[in-house]
């Protein structure tokens, strides 16, 4: 007896042993299917008893374990039951031959047989056979059980006779001597009569009995008779016998105490390597008589004191047990025995939870010395330790053991190594040493154990699984070994780890399929998320050029459903929601959109990844997957993942997918709590046309100072003040979809300068025209830019450019700008950096033209995009004036304006103004101009409507008007620059200079006068001819345009005589007489009409005469006062000349 | 003298582990991971039993062919009041690994010398 049964129980000392053994030919799974039918007949009920029979199955079993059946019975078999199949009559002499040799290996042994033949029919198989029954096919043979059920009792028949011949032979006969078979040799030439031998003999018999009476369901006779054999076995020191006995009455308690039996998960436990089906099918099945009722007490009571004084107390079953395995280790060949009592007791232990002391079983069983074990038999030996160890909660030891198991299955001596058994044990062993191979349940929480052994069992199952010819395994729990145990790794281990990866996915390329395992086991996918560690998703919104924006009107009603309240104060997320939540920009379909991430490298060497690409779900997203190569434990490394969403929508970025070592890895967001993100869902809106925009100016690097919005572009330019400059603007449509439509803006950025005239201007029309723009066709656009700045600086430049030497008179000394100024008239290098900060008269001027234009699908949807280009224009000063003042002419409606031109650039220039002479200025010169110029009348400009009137502030309205009027006069002037050396050319604007006080020079007053002579108009410079002594009319006329009805006035005539040396004569009481009276009297003239007042002079010399119109207010005093501006009457000069002679001479 | 020495976290994980025999150290693992099984037993029925009155020693859990395993729940005087001196390091994490060079070398001190 050499091979223990480690499935024993202690529930298995009540069993018969019934063998069940193909004969012949029987095909394996036909033969199984039939075991298994036979086989669910475990316990049968006697009947006309209240006894049930269990047998235990078994389908191999070695006759020379049966030569023990006489030291415990359940060893002994003592049923055969043999299948068979038979094709014909033919074949049925040799198999029935066949049967029956079989039946001589346990003939010995056998209390019946039987003989299930299959397949044959005819005239054999009618004939009535109890030993054998026939059946047609596999298929049919419905009363298989109950055939095993009619066999079973035909046992038990045998089974009873025996116990009751046993039983009571007590007296007479000379009692038999069992004996085991190594004892057999010892007793030979012993002494048979004496009473030592006798004691022994009766005492190994009731042990016997006891057995019987055990297998027969008589479980009290069976305690009573193992008390005796106990006491009889003691007096005599048959400690093997002694064992078997006391091994007896503890399975006999067992059995009493755990109805339930001690096999544990019997059904659910896992066929061994070598056994299999062999266990009855149900413990739980069993029910015994004479077993505790649910209360704890039997009905009868009587029968329950007796029980209850032989059967053993629980606590005690261990001690006895104890003590039998103790005697059993007395002998060598007793191993099996010893061993397969430790496992009884382990098991007895498991239920009543007493760990420890099973724990102390099993080590004793680690050392029983089973004599030389085949590597099989080793196997076998530490996987049942591992279950047992399982069983009493040992976790770790299980795993211990079943790993020894597994590394035996490939021992160096075994020829042809295990390693589909060794993995399938490997894997077993994993929930001891707390492993899981799901790496989600490593990233939930902080995993810590033994890193150590876990390193090195995964090392084993990589190993193992590479062994067994299932590359796809080793990758996958290679690729869980990087993962989850990386911050243990040292970075020798890393490279070495990495690298048999690589050797692995060479052959086999790692994917995210779940590899399920033949026994079901599910490996789950193992992404690769720390190689490289990604910190941070970030989803970026499209450049500046094309984002698309909304429609105003349309984003209005979009709002107004989404919720009542404008505002509210609560914030309605919580920190989870964060990632869904959805992010403020849009992408478009068809454009490129990125997502940033910030990765790094844990490991001691350059990691290359390759076709790292964006996971996204709602919409169709073509990924474009890049490549990376990240240094050696590279810091955070920004990494910028692109695609093309193709639908629009709602898209979601669930996470990315890398492909590291051959590894590939789809790494979802939501499995990375480390992962920081500012959300990941944007929208998707249907696609919009693209356009590109160039110029034909340069582009300039730096973005516009005053401008906070990001442009797409920006051009800059330098110009002098006046100087108009073309830029052509060339719109080219980069997209899919056509252009619809096009609008242009502009806004100029710093408002702080006074700009006058128009900085941009353009005419759309012609580009509006070529619209619908196709993919790949362009538009041109012509923007003016026009520069009119006042460089003048106020007053404090004119006291300056007095200290020049150039006659400004009247102003007070303290200027910044005179600092300025002088260097600047020397040497200074132009546009130098420098310049620009130190020096104040570079003047910038910035605006943004906002080219907003739409088409296709995003049009109808209401969005548009935007291009945005910044102009950025240095104005340097060209001409200026420093002074400007009025001189009135020798007309009344006509005035000289003196300009004090002042030249800044450093180049010789030419200054112009209609109807003037050039004026050729030197660098930093400053010389007049006087241009003469007729009146304004500003009444005739147009009046702003009421309406803005009264919405404006009239501050603003004031100065409006101020500028309207400036800038009329500034277009009459006309004035420009040219300067030949540099070919630039440019107006120079008067408007920043213009006062008040000029201006009021400059307008025409409210009230004109016509005066007329002789019926000829006059003026200061004309000279009106007369006769003496002819009278000479005059009239004098007065218009009122102003608001106000005005007068009455009084004017009186003064003539005087000027001798041109300062002296002026108005004694000409003789020279010059009036017919009527000097003094015109004009009554109220209302608004815009007219008065006439006549009157006549009559000239009594020869000679220049001058007529001085003197205004009288009549109403001086009363308030509405007109002033003096107003009365510009003209001078008149009359030249009274000699009357011709023709009746006198 | 000792050979091996390990301290373990409550739940049930190494935070020292060291041991003389360096070239075999994985085996020293294995030994003190799978007599782990007891102290756990051990505990749990301490728990049941008698909660107040702990006993701290735990003895020998189990002897394997070379060596004596032995727990204790808190250790030799010396050991405990090195441990407890890591504990109190405000920069210790309770459940991190023992880093300490004070506590190593205090073990060093109770190993046996490597022969």
């Amino acid at each position: 007896m050499s091979i223990p049964d480690y499935m024993q129980c202690a529930e298995d000392h009540q069993t018969v042993l019934v063998v069940v053994q193909p004969v012949g030919i029987v095909p394996e799974d036909e033969f199984f299917r039939i075991y298994k039918r036979i086989a669910s007949v475990a316990q049968v009920s006697i009947r006309d008893s209240q006894r049930n029979l269990y047998i235990r199955y078994r389908h191999h079993y070695l006759p020379e374990n049966n030569e023990w059946g006489d030291f415990q019975t359940h060893r002994k078999v003592v049923g055969l039951i043999s299948v068979t199949t038979c094709g014909s009559a033919k074949e049925w002499p040799q198999t029935s031959d066949r049967f029956h040799s079989q039946k001589d290996v346990f003939g010995a042994t056998l209390y019946d047989s039987r003989l299930l033949v299959f397949g044959l029919q005819g005239e054999i198989a009618e004939q009535q056979r109890t030993d054998v029954a026939f059946y047609s096919s596999y298929d049919v043979c419905p009363d298989v059980e109950k055939r095993v059920e009619d066999f079973v009792e035909s046992i038990f028949i045998v089974l009873e006779s025996k116990r009751l011949d046993r039983a009571t032979d007590k007296s007479g006969d000379k009692i038999p001597l069992l004996c085991v078979p190594f004892e057999k040799k010892d007793f030979v030439g012993l002494d048979t009569d004496s009473r030592h031998y006798k004691k022994r003999c009766q005492g190994r018999m009731r042990k016997h009995v006891g057995d019987l009476c055990l297998q027969a369901g008589m479980l009290q006779d069976a305690l009573v008779h193992y008390h005796m054999a106990v006491e009889l076995l003691r007096s005599v020191n048959d400690f093997l016998w002694l064992g078997a006995a006391l091994e007896g009455l503890c399975s006999a308690s067992v059995i009493f105490h755990y109805p339930g039996g001690t096999a544990g998960k019997a059904a659910g436990r896992k066929p061994s390597l070598a056994q299999g089906q062999g266990q009855a099918a149900d413990a739980g099945k069993r029910h015994r008589p004479g077993a505790l009722t649910a209360n704890g007490i039997s009905a009868d009571t009587s029968s329950e004191i007796g029980r209850a004084k032989n059967c053993l107390r629980p606590e005690d079953i261990i001690e006895k047990y104890k003590e039998a395995i103790s005697y059993y280790g007395k002998y060598k060949n007793a191993g099996v025995i010893e061993l397969e009592a430790c496992v009884k007791a382990v098991r007895v232990l498991a239920i009543q939870k007493r760990a420890m002391e099973a724990s102390e079983f099993l080590q004793n069983a680690v050392y029983i010395n089973l004599g030389q074990l085949s590597e099989e038999e080793k196997i076998q030996r530490y996987s049942i330790l591992s279950e047992l160890y399982d069983l009493i909660g040992f976790h770790r030891k299980s795993a211990f053991f079943k790993r020894v198991a597994a590394m035996q299955c490939v021992a160096p001596t075994i020829p042809e190594p295990g390693w589909r058994a060794c993995y399938k044990l490997l894997l077993e062993t994993l929930p001891g040493y707390s492993l899981c191979l799901d790496p989600k349940d490593f990233s939930k929480g902080t995993h810590r154990g033994w890193a150590a052994v876990q390193v090195r069992l995964l090392h084993e199952l990589v190993y193992a699984s590479r062994r067994m010819g299932n590359p796809g395994l080793s990758v996958r729990h290679l690729s869980f070994l990087l993962q989850t145990m990386l911050d243990l790794l040292s970075d020798q281990e890393k490279k070495e780890v990495t690298q048999s990866l690589e050797n692995y996915t060479s052959k086999c390329p790692g994917g995210m399929e779940v590899i399920t395992l033949p026994d079901g086991l599910k490996l789950p996918p193992v992404p690769l998320s720390k190689l490289p560690i990604v910190r941070s998703v970030k989803l970026l919104d499209l450049p500046v050029s094309l984002r698309p924006h909304k429609q105003k009107g349309l984003l209005e009603n979009n709002m107004s459903t989404k919720s009542p309240f404008i505002y509210s104060p609560i914030i309605m997320h919580t920190r989870g929601e964060e990632r869904n939540k959805k992010i403020e920009f849009r992408w478009v379909q068809g454009d490129v959109c990125e997502v940033q991430l910030m990765v790094y490298n844990p490991m001691p060497f350059e990691l290359r990844v390759e076709h790292m690409g964006l996971l996204t779900s709602g919409v169709e997203f073509e990924s474009l997957p890049a490549g990376l190569s990240l240094p050696a434990e590279s810091g955070l490394y920004p990494v910028t993942l692109v695609g093309v969403p193709r639908t629009a929508g709602n898209i979601n970025v669930n996470g990315y997918h890398t492909s590291v070592f051959g590894v590939t890895s789809d790494c979802l967001l939501e499995g990375l709590p480390s992962v920081r993100t500012s959300g990941c869902m944007v929208e998707v809106i249907p696609s919009l046309p693209r356009l590109q925009l160039s110029t034909s100016l340069p582009r300039s690097a730096h973005p516009l100072q005053h401008s906070k919005e990001e442009l797409s572009s920006s051009v800059s330019v330098q110009l002098f003040n006046g100087e108009t400059q073309q830029l052509t603007i060339t719109l080219e449509n980069i997209g899919s979809e056509d252009l619809e439509t096009l609008e242009v803006t502009s806004k100029t950025c710093n408002t702080k300068e006074k700009l006058f005239g128009e900085f941009l201007s353009w005419d759309l029309e012609e580009a509006v025209s070529q619209l619908p723009l196709k993919p790949g066709q362009s538009v041109t656009l012509t923007v003016n830019i026009k520069v009119r700045l006042d460089f003048s600086g106020g007053e404090n430049l004119l006291q300056d450019l007095n200290d020049d030497g150039i006659s400004v008179t009247g102003l007070p000394s303290s200027s910044p700008l005179r600092q300025v100024l002088k260097p600047r008239a020397e040497t200074k290098p132009l546009g130098s950096e420098s310049s620009k900060t130190d020096y104040n008269h570079v003047k910038t001027l910035e605006a943004v033209m906002t080219f907003k234009y739409s088409g296709g699908a995003g049009k109808v949807e209401g969005y548009y995009r935007d291009l945005t280009l910044g102009v950025h224009v240095d104005v340097e000063p060209s001409v200026f004036f420093t002074r400007v003042s009025t001189l009135p002419a020798t007309r009344t409606r006509q005035c000289h304006l003196l300009l004090d031109v002042f030249n800044s650039t450093e180049h010789e220039l030419t200054v112009s103004a209609n109807n003037n002479q050039d004026l050729v200025l030197h660098a930093s010169e400053c010389q007049r101009m006087a241009i003469q110029v007729a009146k304004f009348d500003f009444d005739t400009l147009p009046q702003p409507d009421q309406e803005a009137v009264r919405y404006t502030n009239p501050k603003l309205l004031e100065e409006e008007r101020l500028h309207t009027q400036a800038s009329m006069i500034n277009s009459t002037l006309g004035i420009t620059w040219n300067i030949p050396s540099v070919r630039r050319q440019g107006e120079a604007s008067v408007e920043g200079v213009l006062n008040q006080l000029v201006l009021e020079h400059l307008q025409l007053a409210p009230l004109q006068w016509d005066v007329v002579v002789n019926g000829k108009p006059c003026d200061c410079d004309i000279i009106a001819d007369c006769k003496v002594g002819d009278a000479v009319p005059l009239e004098v006329k007065l218009t009122n345009r102003s608001k106000n009805a005005v007068g009455p006035f009084a004017l009186t005539v003064v003539p005087f005589q000027d001798y041109q040396n300062g002296v002026k004569n108005y004694d000409l009481q003789d020279a010059v007489t009036f017919i009527g009276s000097n003094t015109f009297n004009i009554d109220t003239v209302n608004p815009t009409e007219d008065s006439v007042c006549m009157g006549a002079l009559l000239f009594l010399y020869t000679g220049d005469f001058y007529l001085n119109i003197k205004f009288q207010d009549d109403n001086a005093g009363q308030g509405n006062e007109v002033p003096p501006s107003w009365f510009g009457l003209p001078s008149i000069h009359i030249k009274a000349l000699e009357a011709p002679i023709e009746a006198g001479a | 003298m000792a050979v091996c020495i390990a301290v373990i976290a409550k739940e049930n994980y190494p935070l020292y582990i060291r041991s003389v025999p360096v070239q075999n150290e994985l085996k020293f693992h294995y030994t003190v991971h799978t007599s782990l099984d007891v102290v756990e037993e051990k505990i749990s029925a301490v728990g049941k039993a008698m909660a107040d009155q702990r006993e701290l020693y735990l003895g020998l859990l189990y002897p394997t062919e070379d060596y004596k395993v032995y727990s204790f729940l808190q250790m030799f005087r010396k050991l405990h009041n090195s441990f407890t001196d890591v504990m109190c390091n405000p920069f210790y994490n309770p459940g991190d690994t023992i880093q300490s060079k004070a506590f190593d070398s205090m073990v060093s001190a109770m190993m046996v010398q490597a022969s």
